[in-house]
């Protein structure tokens, strides 16, 4: 099978893997703002309890975490086309790069919006109520007060959901897109050095979920500093949070991170 | 090309014949991962020298590459370690008797590893310190103590996180096609493109799995019931 194992071809190969880098992070950041944007929308409902929506997007929400995502990726890159044809719409010229960014998309869209509904119920509701009595709208209560502790609960459980997405991508070449696997695949067919290009691949992948989760911890770091330790009050109150933390990242954190592709 | 509904049935009955090969993988990593997630959260907890920083390596790396790297890592590098040291050694046993489905077991296994350390690793220090102190106090010894008061809690603990692991198991298990094994996902390829009807076929495919992870879901409800008999509150 192939030539035989060459440390120097890992080197070799590290370069010519990071010019398909673009493709994977341009596939990360287009699908998790539009993740983001579907998993504001479809935890709306759930939040406010409106009635037929909310079980819509339960529904939504059960079939994405339910199915797997390389199913997802065919079903939408075979099965949109047929669909909006009904409708005459033609897709056949639209990129590869649209199906996959699309799936991805809806994909995070039903992780993100059960990690936001954890976290805004997280924020205990008499602080709502406390804004409220100060004389907020419901508007400034929002962004003032449940918002900033809510992004701070988040965090952690988006910062596993970026690195998952990330990891995701790495099935896009199945529908045939250049991205680091794919790139690395033909390398490999091409040299017959196939070991040496998926340790490129796999170093690559590895140092940027490292730095993916240094970078998102800095953010925790600045988003919790309100949370400061101090004054005996202010730490009581840090350590009832983190029992709501403890929680939350038990029950999101290996939602996505257990074992995902 | 039109869409066939009727289809989807057809599709749906000859995908169910791949179901079994999808459990194996699945029920195989995850058994075989929960017993290296066990030794590899040991191994953190209680710091072995040596060890220790071996394990939190594995399961960063694990944890930081896609599984279908560990999959193409295995399915290449296995047989050029096995064939190398059998050629050294001079063993009968070659890689090519392995079967396609070993290698995905192999990958899959390492893959649930690091993430049921993790799950294991969590579970455990769920449990209070001050029970295993209590444990010791009335004389149990540390292996007695975990097995009787520490684990049958970390498991209680835990098992939603597991239910996670199994359910992400499943959905990677899809990635064998990779090494053609014929499980749900490749059936559904082969149905799809010998009949020229992708959607279809893919959709009964993720009815099948959408259907197994409901039931997984609804068995962990079930047993975290019974399992967490010991932890209802009050008399009775």
């Amino acid at each position: 099978m192939g030539a035989p194992f060459d440390l120097g071809f890992v080197f070799s190969f590290l370069p010519k893997l990071l010019t398909t880098l673009s493709t994977t992070l341009l596939i990360v950041a287009c699908s998790l703002l539009a993740g983001i944007l579907v998993g504001f929308i479809i935890a709306l409902p759930r939040l406010y309890k409106v009635p037929v929506l909310k079980t819509l997007a339960e529904v939504y929400i059960s079939f994405f975490r339910g199915t797997p995502i390389l199913i997802q990726l065919f079903l939408f890159y075979y099965g949109l086309p047929e669909v909006l044809k009904l409708v005459h719409v033609d897709m056949t010229r639209t990129p590869v790069l649209v199906f996959v960014i699309l799936t991805y998309g809806l994909h995070t869209g039903a992780f993100m919006s059960e990690m936001i509904r954890a976290a805004v119920t997280a924020v205990d509701k008499g602080q709502v109520e406390a804004a409220y009595a100060t004389g907020m709208t419901s508007y400034q209560a929002f962004t003032r007060i449940v918002l900033p502790q809510a992004l701070g609960i988040a965090i952690p459980v988006f910062s596993n959901l970026v690195i998952a997405l990330l990891k995701d991508t790495s099935l896009a070449f199945t529908l045939g897109v250049m991205e680091m696997t794919g790139k690395a695949q033909t390398l490999g067919s091409v040299t017959q050095h196939f070991i040496e290009t998926y340790i490129a691949l796999a170093l690559i992948y590895l140092v940027i979920s490292l730095c993916i989760e240094k970078l998102l911890l800095v953010a925790e770091r600045r988003l919790l500093q309100h949370e400061a330790q101090g004054s005996p009050v202010k730490r009581r109150f840090s350590l009832q949070k983190k029992s709501s933390y403890r929680r939350i990242i038990a029950e999101l954190d290996s939602g996505k991170g257990g074992g995902t592709i | 090309m039109k869409l066939d509904p009727s289809f989807i049935w057809t599709a749906f009955l000859q995908i169910l014949g791949a179901i079994p090969t999808t459990l194996y993988i699945t029920v195989v990593s995850v058994s075989a991962g929960f017993i290296i997630g066990i030794v590899v959260a040991l191994i953190r907890i209680y710091k072995v020298p040596v060890l220790h920083p071996l394990a939190a390596g594995y399961v960063t790396f694990i944890r930081g590459t896609p599984m279908l790297t560990h999959l193409l890592l295995i399915y290449f590098g296995l047989p050029v370690i096995i064939d190398g040291l059998a050629a050294q050694f001079g063993w009968s046993f070659r890689s090519v008797s392995i079967p396609m489905i070993g290698f995905a077991y192999i990958s899959f296994s390492i893959t649930a590893g690091a993430y049921m350390s993790e799950v294991v690793r969590s579970g455990l220090l769920a449990v209070d310190r001050g029970q295993i102190e209590a444990a010791h106090s009335i004389g149990m010894s540390t292996p007695q103590a975990l097995r009787r008061i520490v684990f049958p809690q970390a498991l209680a603990a835990s098992l939603p996180n597991l239910s996670n692991s199994v359910i992400g198991m499943l959905h990677g298990s899809t990635l064998a096609f990779t090494v053609s094994v014929v499980d749900i996902n490749a059936k559904a390829q082969i149905v799809a493109s010998t009949n020229w009807k992708f959607f279809e076929a893919y959709l009964a495919a993720a009815l099948i799995f959408w259907g197994l992870t409901f039931l997984i879901e609804r068995a962990t409800a079930l047993i975290e019931k019974r399992i967490n008999l010991y932890n209802r509150g009050g008399v009775a």
